[in-house]
């Protein structure tokens, strides 16, 4: 391990990063407005159409990115913890499929109200996390790391495959569907911010009594017994916090992958394995990643944007490609 | 030097001559058996189409003769898309059975460890780039190696074996998947059009050139296969008994990876990532010839045979809508994959 930081540090180091992520979040773009002229806009005084571009468009943008990433990186640290597996993502593991396999047949089934799609995306979530919670209850399938991502990876590509077929079966779907199913953060509506707020909310309510169960199940179920906790409610519990927050980050944007993974990967390795410790450093980091993507992929192939989930894909796979291939699997 | 007792009871020996050949009796059986569902179905698929013929004058214009209205819909629609669905169910059956002998997990498949994106990746950049009618099984093949090279050098250490191997995989895949993406994303509508049948995999109209340049791949690729068998099957166990009885373990993994990227990458540059068969063909291979080897013709008579029931199907099953048989394939072989995947203790073999 390199050497760590300790957490307060840690923790001013991510909140700078962040900071001045979110400036630069603002300041450049795909588009026409370059810096000076965001510069401007944001110190109040430039034309009108820079003002909208930065105070409008990029303004929304950066706080959905800050939302989701919020969320995914908690879910992701969460998920970690409980499948006691650093390989576990909610991408990997077939719950953002889930989420976005239930947006897609609602929207086919007839439904179009925007804050109809945070309920039915968290129920799609949760239905993932049921199959992440069967499989680890498992003997013998449930220690094993890499099958959990296996068994991810074949219920992603089945509700994948199932939602193409909505998608053909539904024009209508597919117009309003092939934007979002990509994920990406660009050309929200927005209200979505204030109606995927109290979903985040939630999920972090749901998941706050539960990290010292957490941190002491890490420790073995029957260490966590023995402290006077109950491993199964703390498993659903948690379980149902990060349905919360990958449904509303799925609602928001889309599914958005390897964030999940990312996260808790900087996290450890910057402050070590506990989830006390981690979880609070990622609620931090994982906006900055996701900022980080996002303007990146707006500034790769100006002045066209990159869809936000190959850029993290393309961060995500040789952070899990490190992973497997370290020595040992680190425990959690 | 003992004499070698007659074979089991299971096998029965075809001699010629001075040369013998030992028949698994159940496996050839089975073989006979899948060739004439092969043979039915296809004439069942070449009659019945949205516009229905008589069986007797689908084979009629099959070979020429009828009406040109018949002769266009047999001849110019329906016999390559037959073709080219035969062609590449039997490549990726075959090269699914190499890949989980050389591996010994039955869930190593080349689309699960990233051959298939990569293939997908190239041919992609192929059309978005470079349109000619050749380039994509060239770029197929160049990007099926890549990703196989990647995925075995990153793996290294651990090997062929086990799961690492295949974690490893799937993220070779992923980024080679986000490639795809970003190459779509950039093109403009038209090649993207054109390049979107390799991302979901589909026997719609495919460049005949390609079905060919598979053909002959097949005529290659197959008897190959067959003479790598002997080999495979004795690597099925440790790799001191393989040794021991004289399998020369290293070529034998370098060749049957070659071969199988070959296979995985001619079949993915005409039908697209229809991964799933590689898995499903190899085992339901197996459980008919009721016996745990390498029955690499045998898979690819079930590759060829799922490929075109699993075309028909998508082609019929939202009549005026035609489903990609990659989605089909990936309905019907993703809950599969779910079900060996928790069934099996921890330890697998194929």
């Amino acid at each position: 391990m390199p050497s760590r930081l300790s957490l307060p540090r840690a923790l001013g180091l991510a909140a700078l990063c962040l900071l001045a992520l979110i400036l630069a979040s603002l300041l450049l773009g795909a588009g026409d407005v370059g810096l000076w002229a965001s510069l401007q806009a944001l110190l109040g005084h430039a034309d009108d159409e820079a003002r909208f571009v930065v105070l409008q468009l990029r303004w929304a943008r950066t706080e959905l990115a800050l939302l989701v990433g919020l969320a995914l990186g908690g879910a992701g640290v969460l998920l970690q913890a409980v499948t006691r597996n650093p390989l576990a993502e909610p991408g990997l593991l077939g719950v953002s499929a889930g989420a976005s396999f239930a947006v897609v047949l609602a929207i086919n089934l007839g439904a179009s109200a925007a804050s109809l799609h945070l309920g039915v995306a968290t129920l799609g979530a949760l239905l993932g996390c049921t199959l992440v919670l069967l499989v680890t209850q498992m003997r013998g399938v449930g220690e094993d790391p890499v099958r959990l991502v296996l068994a991810g990876a074949a219920f992603s590509g089945l509700l994948g495959a199932l939602s193409s077929l909505l998608l053909l079966w539904d024009q209508r779907t597919a117009d309003e569907m092939r934007f979002w199913i990509i994920g990406a953060l660009a050309g929200r509506p927005l209200d979505t911010l204030s109606w995927s707020l109290p979903g985040l909310l939630l999920g972090l309510a749901v998941a706050l009594p539960l990290i010292r169960p957490l941190a002491a199940l890490a420790l073995g179920e029957r260490v966590a017994s023995g402290l006077g906790h109950h491993p199964q409610l703390t498993r659903l519990g948690t379980l149902l916090a990060v349905a919360l927050l990958v449904g509303t980050a799925t609602a928001a944007a889309g599914p958005i992958g390897f964030i999940g993974l990312i996260v808790p990967y900087i996290a450890r390795r910057l402050v070590g394995s506990d989830i006390r410790r981690t979880l609070g450093l990622s609620l931090l980091l994982g906006p900055c990643v996701l900022l980080f993507a996002d303007t990146l992929s707006r500034l790769l192939v100006r002045p066209y944007e990159l869809p936000v989930g190959v850029i993290t894909a393309f961060v995500g796979a040789p952070i899990l490609i490190a992973v497997i291939r370290g020595h040992r699997l680190p425990t959690l | 030097m003992p004499r070698i007792s007659p074979p089991l009871t299971a096998h029965c020996v075809l001699r010629l001559g001075d040369y013998s050949l030992l028949l698994h009796r159940r496996s050839s059986t089975v073989a006979l058996f899948l060739c004439l569902a092969l043979l039915l179905s296809s004439a069942w698929i070449l009659a019945f189409g949205a516009n229905g013929l008589t069986p007797w004058a689908a084979l009629r214009a099959a070979f020429g003769q009828g009406e040109p209205m018949q002769l266009l819909l047999i001849r110019e629609l329906r016999v390559p898309r037959l073709l080219s669905g035969l062609f590449s169910g039997a490549a990726l059956g075959a090269a699914g059975c190499l890949l989980q002998t050389l591996a010994r997990n039955r869930l190593a498949t080349p689309g699960v460890i990233g051959i298939d994106n990569g293939a997908t990746a190239f041919a992609v950049a192929s059309i978005v780039a470079v349109p000619t009618s050749l380039a994509p099984s060239a770029l197929a093949l160049s990007g099926a190696a890549t990703a196989a090279v990647l995925t075995f050098a990153l793996a290294a250490g651990g090997g062929a074996r086990g799961y690492r191997f295949i974690v490893v995989g799937i993220a070779i895949g992923a980024l080679f998947g986000a490639a795809t993406n970003l190459m779509l994303a950039r093109a403009d509508i038209d090649a993207a059009n054109a390049a979107y049948p390799w991302t979901v995999g589909s026997l719609n109209a495919r460049p005949s050139q390609a079905v060919w340049l598979l053909g002959g791949g097949l005529l290659l690729g197959l008897p190959a296969a067959k003479l790598l068998v002997r080999a495979l099957s004795l690597m099925r166990f440790s790799d001191s008994v393989a040794i021991g009885l004289g399998v020369r373990l290293r070529l034998m993994r370098v060749l049957s990876l070659l071969l199988c990227v070959w296979l995985t990458a001619l079949a993915v540059a005409v039908a697209g990532p229809v991964g799933l068969i590689a898995l499903v063909a190899p085992e339901m291979a197996r459980h008919l010839c009721a016996r745990h080897g390498v029955p690499v013709l045998n898979a690819a008579l079930c590759g060829a045979l799922l490929m075109i029931l699993a075309d028909w199907l998508g082609r019929h099953l939202l009549a005026p809508i035609e489903i990609p048989v990659g989605i089909i394939t990936a309905i019907v072989g993703a809950p599969y994959l779910l079900w060996i995947l928790l069934r099996q203790s921890s330890r697998s073999s194929p």
